[in-house]
């Protein structure tokens, strides 16, 4: 505790043992574990035939309205009586421990979490959330050991280990494909992205007006890119058709995303010296920007768009899947009539496309530095 | 006398974090003058170039270049003013990967069209003005080597032939020494002597070593706390002086 001031010490003293967050967390952690007991008994009643019929997913679907009513009463139950506890009690709960002032934590840090409530509960919690995990998943060792399914996975492999090679030619055509949908992706994305990575840096972006400007574009790119290049395929196979060209603008939109992101980041940690030195000449903005910023970002701009280009490589094979075009779409098809010595071919050429792409953007980058 | 070239009247400072950086500062600059700046870090004497120069827009107060009022001009006529009065960095402030030549280019580009400079069309007559320049700060036959490959004296230099090739009236120098060992801070001082002497440009300083001082200026000011507390001769700074500017107990170090 020597670690901190009178002034400091006082300063926590002051500050309420219970804030609303370690309350608010304990409450909605403490109805989680109430549920979860409360799912297991379920599970562990019906097992041993006290109550029959199907209580799963349908029974859950159907009652979720009451369902969620009884853990909203929960909810407040737990919020009222921690409350009260806490001004009575100081027990060490979970969110005492993670949102306490340092010293409340220090003091809570000095036993053993075994010793602890909140390891006790923690630990607890993750035990029957591991199990809820194994029964919503399914988990079965019986099926994953049983001869039919094993015998049909046997086949499966030593066919994909057997490839036919009567495909390659249509393969390899189909990987350029592949690859061009990647290279166009990528490259029309370039100017825009190198365009919209000033706009989007923090360190241009200065003045109110401009930081709006910012704060907006940055919210959009985020929502373009925390959709994902298959669902993109999607949308644009609806939009232009089954084919490489929505396989390109579902990468295109992705990448614009992505590398302005990676861009605007390399231009926020530029010097500022030799801005300010280019400033200081009379330079306009644009002049500013192309001769102080440019050269500085350059090199590791050409280092992110080719690890996207590589990138994209591999994306435009999934999204060929969901008729983006080139391999993807081959492999599908095969893989749909169950031609496994077919698919075999596919995925060699695949993979080794991807390992050579890897290779050399690795190598690049590497010289690049 | 003539009529002073820059004109410092009741200048203020406020950063928007609440540091008052410059208090109520008034001060002339005399055409071809030497004119430097003393006072501890933090004393303001960056502010006060950065606002003469219209790096930082002023928070009060009045700056008046050739007898017009620039410390409320926008846009453009903020270029020009930059244009007009040049300035070189403690740290240079090169741009690493250019070569030593287009860093001097550099200096021309408030009086280049944007798209042209650009595409590098810069003109004929430039070139020879950078080269010139160059030849004078005697580094000429560096013109072609890449600017992060020379020594801190010769970035310096190459700050200073680009600041000139702005045709500038006043030259700001910030701390222009201070990164730099003994040996080579009477090479780059030389060197602005020799501008402020052949070319005739006004030079306002800020310089940390009083033996410098001495040497070099014509006209001393000492800031502290963002005020002005001496303005004169660098002659006539002695002990209690340098006390009263730098604190008791500082101790004078020398520059040999």
């Amino acid at each position: 505790m020597a670690a901190f001031t009178a002034r400091e010490q006082k300063k926590f003293m002051s500050t309420k043992s219970s804030s609303p967050k370690i309350l608010f967390f304990d409450a909605v952690f403490f109805t989680y574990t109430a549920a979860l007991l409360c799912y297991v008994a379920f599970l562990f009643v019906s097992s041993i035939g006290l109550v029959s019929g199907d209580y799963d997913k349908d029974f859950a679907i159907r009652y979720m309205s009451t369902f969620s009513l009884i853990c909203l009463g929960v909810f407040l139950f737990m919020l009222a009586a921690l409350k009260i506890l806490s001004s009575t009690t100081s027990v060490s709960t979970v969110g005492a421990f993670l949102f306490s002032n340092p010293i409340r934590k220090l003091e809570l840090a000095q036993t053993s979490f075994l010793k602890s409530f909140w390891g006790l509960h923690l630990l607890v919690t993750l035990i029957l959330t591991f199990f809820v995990s194994l029964r919503v998943t399914q988990f079965s060792i019986y099926e994953l050991t049983d001869p039919d399914g094993l015998g049909g996975a046997i086949r499966l492999f030593s066919d994909l280990a057997n490839p036919n090679f009567d495909l390659l030619p249509t393969a390899i055509i189909e990987v350029f494909e592949t690859i061009f949908i990647a290279f166009l992706g990528t490259a029309v994305a370039i100017p825009i992205a190198f365009l919209l990575s000033f706009v989007c840096a923090k360190n241009i972006m200065t003045n109110p007006v401009a930081f709006a400007i910012y704060v907006t574009l940055r919210t959009l790119l985020n929502v373009m890119r925390s959709v994902e290049p298959l669902i993109w395929a999607i949308i644009f196979t609806v939009w232009v058709g089954v084919g490489p060209f929505a396989g390109m603008l579902a990468l295109l939109i992705h990448s614009i995303a992505s590398l302005t992101k990676q861009y605007s980041e390399i231009v926020e940690g530029v010097s500022d010296g030799p801005i300010e030195g280019i400033r200081s000449t009379g330079a306009s903005t644009v002049q500013t920007v192309w001769f102080a910023i440019v050269p500085q970002v350059v090199l590791p701009y050409i280092a992110f768009t080719i690890y996207r280009w590589d990138i994209n490589v591999r994306m435009a094979t999934v999204i060929g899947l969901v008729g983006g075009g080139g391999i993807g779409t081959l492999l599908i098809k095969y893989q749909g009539q169950a031609m496994w010595r077919e698919v075999g071919c596919i995925i060699l050429v695949i993979a080794i496309v991807v390992w050579v792409m890897d290779t050399a953007s690795a190598y690049i980058r590497e010289a690049l530095k | 006398m003539s009529s002073p070239i820059l004109s410092i009247k009741n200048l203020s400072k406020t950063y928007s974090n609440g540091v008052r950086a410059l208090n109520n500062v008034s001060f002339d600059v005399e055409p071809g003058e030497f004119l430097v700046i003393i006072g501890l870090s933090g004393s303001g004497k960056s502010t006060l170039l950065r606002c003469m120069n219209r790096l930082h827009d002023p928070s009060a107060g009045e700056i008046w270049f050739q007898n017009r009022r620039i410390d409320q001009v926008k846009g453009s006529e903020i270029r020009h003013v930059r244009k007009e009065i040049a300035m070189i960095f403690q740290h240079f402030n090169l741009i690493p990967r250019h070569s030593v030549l287009s860093n001097v280019l550099m200096g021309r580009l408030g009086s280049t069209n944007t798209l042209k400079s650009i595409f590098g069309l810069f003109t004929k007559e430039d070139r020879e003005t950078a080269l010139r320049y160059l030849g004078l700060v005697g580094i000429r036959e560096k013109a072609g080597i890449r600017a992060d490959q020379l020594s801190g004296g010769q970035q310096q230099r190459v700050a200073i032939a680009r600041a000139l090739s702005q045709n500038p009236k006043v030259l700001l120098a910030d701390e222009p020494v201070a990164s730099l060992d003994p040996a080579t801070c009477h090479t780059v001082m030389d060197y602005l002597s020799k501008v402020n002497k052949e070319l005739g440009i006004s030079i306002v300083c800020n310089l940390h070593f009083l033996s410098l001082v001495r040497q070099y200026a014509t006209r001393v000011i000492a800031l502290k706390g963002g005020e002005i507390v001496y303005q004169g001769s660098p002659k006539e700074i002695d002990e209690a002086w340098f006390g009263r500017i730098y604190g008791e107990g500082a101790k004078e170090v020398h520059v040999n």
